[in-house]
């Protein structure tokens, strides 16, 4: 793997020439109106490089209608498009422009995967899974795929604003984000129009999966800024607190005496 | 068809909800079913609860709705043509490798909320590819569903009363890293209502309160959503009987246009103390903000209103056995709800035990207690604290 094949999310459009330095030319930039947790969003115009859409809503039918609109006025320098509403995939089949499914916490095994990818060109597979359940679906499922492999991973998304009804429930001044955590168990909480979205505070290195046979490795850039996403890259991570998921520890399924409960 | 649609964690729950009107149930297998916490339902159990269903004409409909690991799917074949075979009415699926099979094997389809659909073109990719029912995000307001029933016309089921998920659903995974159990595979462990901590600030919950539609059913009936169901697969046989009960007198009076404001009213109190936390609309109407969370620990209160449920009824003595599932004693005033009856109140006057001795109270539970000079009660139905008459909160 090669910096060139890490898609990257943008979070300052000034950061792009110093990630051009670092190799990285492919970038995803969250579409303002239709991502969550995620601070930095733009509109279309504002996009001048070459890079991909990234939409992480659920959308309602207003939200569909609207990004119908948007993808109307597409311009020759978006190549591609990464979403997690399934309704999407019905806005951009015609589109000649690569379809990327990031459905967050699904696909999770080959099967679904070759499912999806008969409707999109690639998919991003979980961050729930375990590293000897992504080499069996790279290897099952032969065709390109990629992997979330840097950032901070989205955990959970609710529709409500839940730092807003916070505040106002203790008269207290506005904040966002914040840090929360509960013996031991940490996540960053950002809200916007759209909902709140809750991010395990230990930052995914997924070094590791640079390894495997991927078209693309997805670097999550948000809330770091380009010296940390430098230093990520040279492996340079002692000063942040990382973790490696799921990838060594898998999830229960069913707890001990679960199938005579 | 509105459907009523009841949650039964077991065999007991399905012929509760079934009795007490539900017109479908749904339940989980052993196996890919998200309530790995629930008894759940064997092959063999799912055999008797289809056909005690379909003796009724009532449908039962099986969630295999985890999101699968690759080793996860060993079985999936085999299980589905075992449910294909036995006859459930359909299957509720999430994740589209379950929706294809499924299809494969000629099964009805329901796509689960888990898939977190908001939107129309969402829905018709789903119904491209087979699925002729969608449950929809909680998150749906009344535009969202009338949008999406005039485009797909698609059959829709949209929960009416129980415990929400704060997150959408399908989209949280805090129990993975919290407690290293897979919210996607039945291991939820309820994060959404766990206290966090914050700096030098007050403590951070973002728990949701409860679902209840009562209030907004005749307008959802009338944007065309063909069922409406219950949450609650691991809630009493209690809770279930009075919910669904309460559930089906509301429907049927809205449809045969019986319905008064002084039913509606008692309907809702009688939900409001069943119910372990606070009920409201949610998403609907309206965006839900502060009135529709809780900001403190936990707020769950038992409710010890359940006495006991008729085991039998020997008409010609007018005697009832019961079992019993609180304390109750000689003197107190009870009320009788049953499925085919009229509820009614009873004074306790005597109470004999299996001996048919006479005993003053029945104070443990499940013990077995027999009480006279009852007129019209029948198997199934249930005693429980008489907590207000109906003219009394109107």
């Amino acid at each position: 793997m090669k910096n060139k094949d890490i898609i990257i999310t943008i979070n300052n459009l000034s950061d792009i020439s110093k990630l051009k330095e670092l190799g990285i030319n492919r970038f995803a930039f969250p579409l303002k109106g239709f991502c969550v947790g995620i601070p930095n969003t733009f509109l279309l115009e504002e996009i001048k490089e070459n890079g991909y859409l990234y939409i992480n809503r659920i959308l309602d039918n207003e939200g569909i209608d609207n990004l119908r609109n948007v993808l109307d006025n597409l311009l020759n320098n978006i190549i591609g498009i990464i979403f997690d509403d399934l309704g999407i995939i019905n806005l951009v089949k015609d589109k000649n422009i690569e379809k990327i499914l990031y459905l967050s916490h699904f696909n999770t095994n080959s099967k679904s995967i070759k499912y999806y990818l008969e409707y999109v060109d690639n998919v991003i597979i979980s961050t729930d899974i375990t590293l000897d359940e992504i080499k069996y679906i790279i290897d099952n499922v032969n065709k390109p795929l990629c992997l979330f492999t840097y950032g901070y991973v989205g955990v959970m998304y609710s529709r409500r604003l839940l730092i807003d009804n916070y505040c106002k429930f203790y008269n207290k001044e506005y904040e966002n984000p914040i840090k929360i955590h509960n013996d031991g168990n940490g996540f960053i909480v950002y809200e916007n129009e759209y909902g709140t979205y809750f991010y395990h505070d230990k930052l995914f290195v997924g070094n590791v999966l640079l390894e495997l046979p991927c078209k693309y490795y997805f670097f999550n850039s948000v809330f770091l800024n380009i010296e940390d996403i430098k230093n990520i890259l040279e492996g340079n991570t002692k000063y942040l607190d990382i973790s490696t998921g799921f990838l060594y520890k898998p999830t229960i399924y069913k707890l001990k005496g679960d199938e005579n409960a | 068809m509105h459907e009523l649609l009841a949650p039964a964690g077991d065999l007991e729950r399905l012929k509760i909800a079934l009795l007490y009107g539900a017109d479908a149930v749904y339940v989980g297998g052993r196996d890919f079913s998200l309530r790995a916490n629930a008894k759940n339902f064997s092959l063999e159990e799912l055999d008797i609860a289809t056909k005690f269903a379909h003796e009724l004409k009532k449908k039962v409909y099986v969630t295999v709705n985890i999101v699968f690991h690759d080793d996860n799917l060993n079985n999936l074949d085999e299980y589905l043509n075992k449910l294909k075979e036995i006859g459930v009415d359909a299957v509720i699926v999430s994740d589209i490798v379950g929706v294809k099979k499924a299809l494969s094997h000629n099964l009805e389809v329901i796509l689960s909320t888990q898939a977190s659909t908001l939107n129309y073109e969402a829905i018709k990719f789903w119904q491209n590819m087979g699925v002729n029912r969608v449950v929809l995000g909680r998150e749906a307001t009344r535009e969202d569903i009338k949008k999406i029933k005039d485009i797909t016309n698609i059959s829709l089921e949209c929960f009416i009363h129980g415990a929400m998920c704060t997150s959408i659903s399908g989209k949280c995974v805090l129990s993975n890293y919290c407690t290293n159990r897979d919210s996607n595979r039945g291991g939820c462990a309820q994060i959404c209502r766990w206290v966090f901590k914050k700096d030098n600030s007050p403590d951070f919950t973002f728990m949701s309160k409860d679902l209840n539609m009562v209030d907004y059913l005749e307008e959802m009936i009338n944007l065309g959503i063909n069922s409406f169901k219950v949450e609650g697969r691991m809630r009493s046989i209690y809770y279930i009987a009075t919910v669904i009960m309460c559930y089906r007198k509301l429907i049927d009076g809205i449809i045969n246009k019986t319905l008064t404001e002084k039913d509606k009213i008692y309907y809702a109190h009688i939900l409001d103390r069943v119910a372990n936390r606070d009920t409201c609309p949610q998403f609907f109407h309206k965006f839900p903000g502060v009135q529709e969370s809780y900001f403190s620990d936990r707020v769950e209160v038992s409710n010890q209103d359940f006495l006991g449920i008729v085991l039998e009824y020997d008409a010609y003595n007018k005697l009832a056995t019961i079992e019993q599932r609180n304390y109750f004693k000689v003197g107190d005033v009870v009320e009788f709800i049953g499925p085919n009856m009229e509820t009614f109140t009873y004074k306790v006057t005597k109470i004999y035990n299996e001996l048919n001795e006479e005993i003053k109270v029945a104070r443990h539970p499940k013990m077995i207690v027999k009480l006279p000079n009852l007129d019209g009660v029948e198997k199934y139905a249930m005693m429980r604290i008489k907590v207000f008459d109906k003219e009394s909160v109107l």
